[in-house]
């Protein structure tokens, strides 16, 4: 079987629509989750009686079932008790959910290396503690965060590969159908093993440029 | 309730089946983690490179890719995997990424002087590796294996999708079957139910890795180590 190009440059657009989902689903769960990581990691260092509580148990449940499962569930579990989603959105859902927590804790670990004695001196100076958060911890508190927030992103966009298993057509899912309808197996695969390799070698590359622009006002 | 007591003895065999596949890929995993991870720490540039790329290529490809790929492209090369073979070698090849990673940082954090005063003292480069760069690695890299036999227990679900019969295809089956022949569709529970499972299972690994790392960093400040039984042929050196 040798390698046939013309077969995987007719595949083309194809794998382009496919690409586009992937990409789509993955920008808005990485959005999405970001924003569950910022409400999460307020809640837990402003410790906030209950929510708290609940905040843990999510991200240690999120952290301790897989993906699948939690995807499964969000997809055929829910529509029975009367939530139906629709395919994409049952996809956003479950990613943003699953990095959501892992999120709360990234950004919780750069909340709480802002000394507490800033936090003091903002209070005496008057500062809102809404103020205080937006104006010095968030800044602070996402330069040391942002590397794991980038790494968490990155596994989202590859897991975004698990919609495949609930029928979304994104680029694992329309390799495999290729696949299967035309058993060119070596060219698919090298074919997604490149577009994949290229996503996360562009994303990478991106939080490389972002994290020396915000460490550059540290640098001596 | 009555579905789970029902199908009691199917589940059991799904977790029995799921736990197999988690060790199997463990031990397979950490064998190549140490063997590379051990490579990674030696002098030749290009070798430190060649595993660098073998870690980052299984790395940064998804899993599912990963096992995909093991089980449609062995068959092209003559290799008939069954589907269990298949999800093994690649759950390993992603697993033994990782575990390189760990192996290789948990050397990386032995101080240099150790290996530079062990050498001194005229020990073989061996001898260094276990006798005293090695068990004081181990003990930074023994929690993040427990870590990672979590997640290998959590990437052992992907085995459903090339047909498996671990416990969350058991779980898809029980799904499809009540469907089929009671008329109503039990996914809510079903699911629910199995994330309950996993989350219990992959909760005392975790557990027990956070423990073993308090125990070990508390074992730090006291002489006797990791393993006397590891150490102690030092003594015997002249």
């Amino acid at each position: 079987m040798e390698f046939d190009l013309a077969y995987l440059m007719a595949q083309g657009p194809a794998l382009m629509r496919g690409l586009w989902l992937t990409v789509q689903v993955s920008a808005i769960s990485i959005v999405l989750s970001i924003v569950i990581g910022l409400m999460g990691a307020a809640v837990r260092v402003l410790k906030l009686p209950v929510l708290d509580k609940l905040v843990v148990g999510y991200v240690e449940f999120i952290r301790n079932t897989p993906l699948l499962a939690q995807l499964f569930f969000i997809f055929y579990g829910l529509p029975t008790i009367g939530l139906k989603l629709s395919l994409f959105w049952s996809g956003v859902l479950s990613l943003t959910l699953w990095a959501g927590a892992y999120q709360v804790e990234n950004i919780r670990g750069g909340l709480e290396t802002v000394a507490k004695g800033l936090r003091e001196a903002a209070f005496s100076l008057g500062l809102t503690p809404w103020r205080f958060f937006r104006l010095i911890a968030a800044p602070m508190a996402i330069r040391v965060g942002l590397p794991s927030m980038l790494n968490t992103s990155i596994s989202l966009l590859k897991n975004s590969s698990y919609l495949q298993a609930i029928g979304l057509a994104e680029l694992t899912y329309v390799a495999i159908d290729r696949i299967s309808m035309d058993f060119r197996t070596i060219e698919m695969f090298v074919a997604i093993c490149v577009i994949y390799l290229a996503l996360v070698l562009v994303l990478s590359v991106f939080a490389n440029r972002l994290e020396n622009r915000l460490n550059k006002p540290f640098r001596v | 309730m009555t579905l789970l007591v029902k199908n009691l003895p199917f589940i059991l065999q799904g977790i029995g089946m799921t736990l197999a596949l988690a060790l199997a890929t463990l031990l397979i995993s950490t064998m190549i983690a140490f063997i590379l991870g051990i490579l990674a720490t030696l002098r030749f540039r290009w070798l430190r490179w060649l595993v660098k790329a073998y870690v980052e290529l299984f790395r940064d490809i998804p899993l599912i890719v990963n096992i995909f790929f093991v089980f449609f492209v062995a068959p092209l090369f003559g290799m008939e995997l069954s589907p269990f073979a298949a999800v093994t070698v690649g759950l390993s090849l992603w697993g033994s990424a990782n575990g390189t990673e760990i192996v290789r940082a948990g050397f990386a954090s032995v101080p240099r002087h150790q290996w530079q005063s062990a050498a001194a003292l005229g020990l073989k480069p061996w001898e260094v590796y276990l006798f005293i760069t090695g068990p004081q690695a181990l003990r930074s890299i023994l929690p993040p294996f427990v870590g990672l036999l979590t997640l290998l227990v959590q990437a052992t679900s992907l085995g459903a999708l090339v047909g498996v019969s671990e416990f969350f295809k058991v779980g898809q089956i029980i799904v499809e079957r009540t469907t089929m022949m009671e008329g109503w569709n039990p996914a809510f529970t079903v699911y629910g139910a199995v994330l309950l499972i996993y989350f219990v299972i992959c909760s005392a690994l975790t557990w027990f890795g956070r423990w073993l790392e308090r125990r070990l960093k508390n074992d730090q400040r006291r002489p006797a180590s990791v393993g006397p039984l590891l150490v102690k042929p030092l003594t015997q050196l002249p």
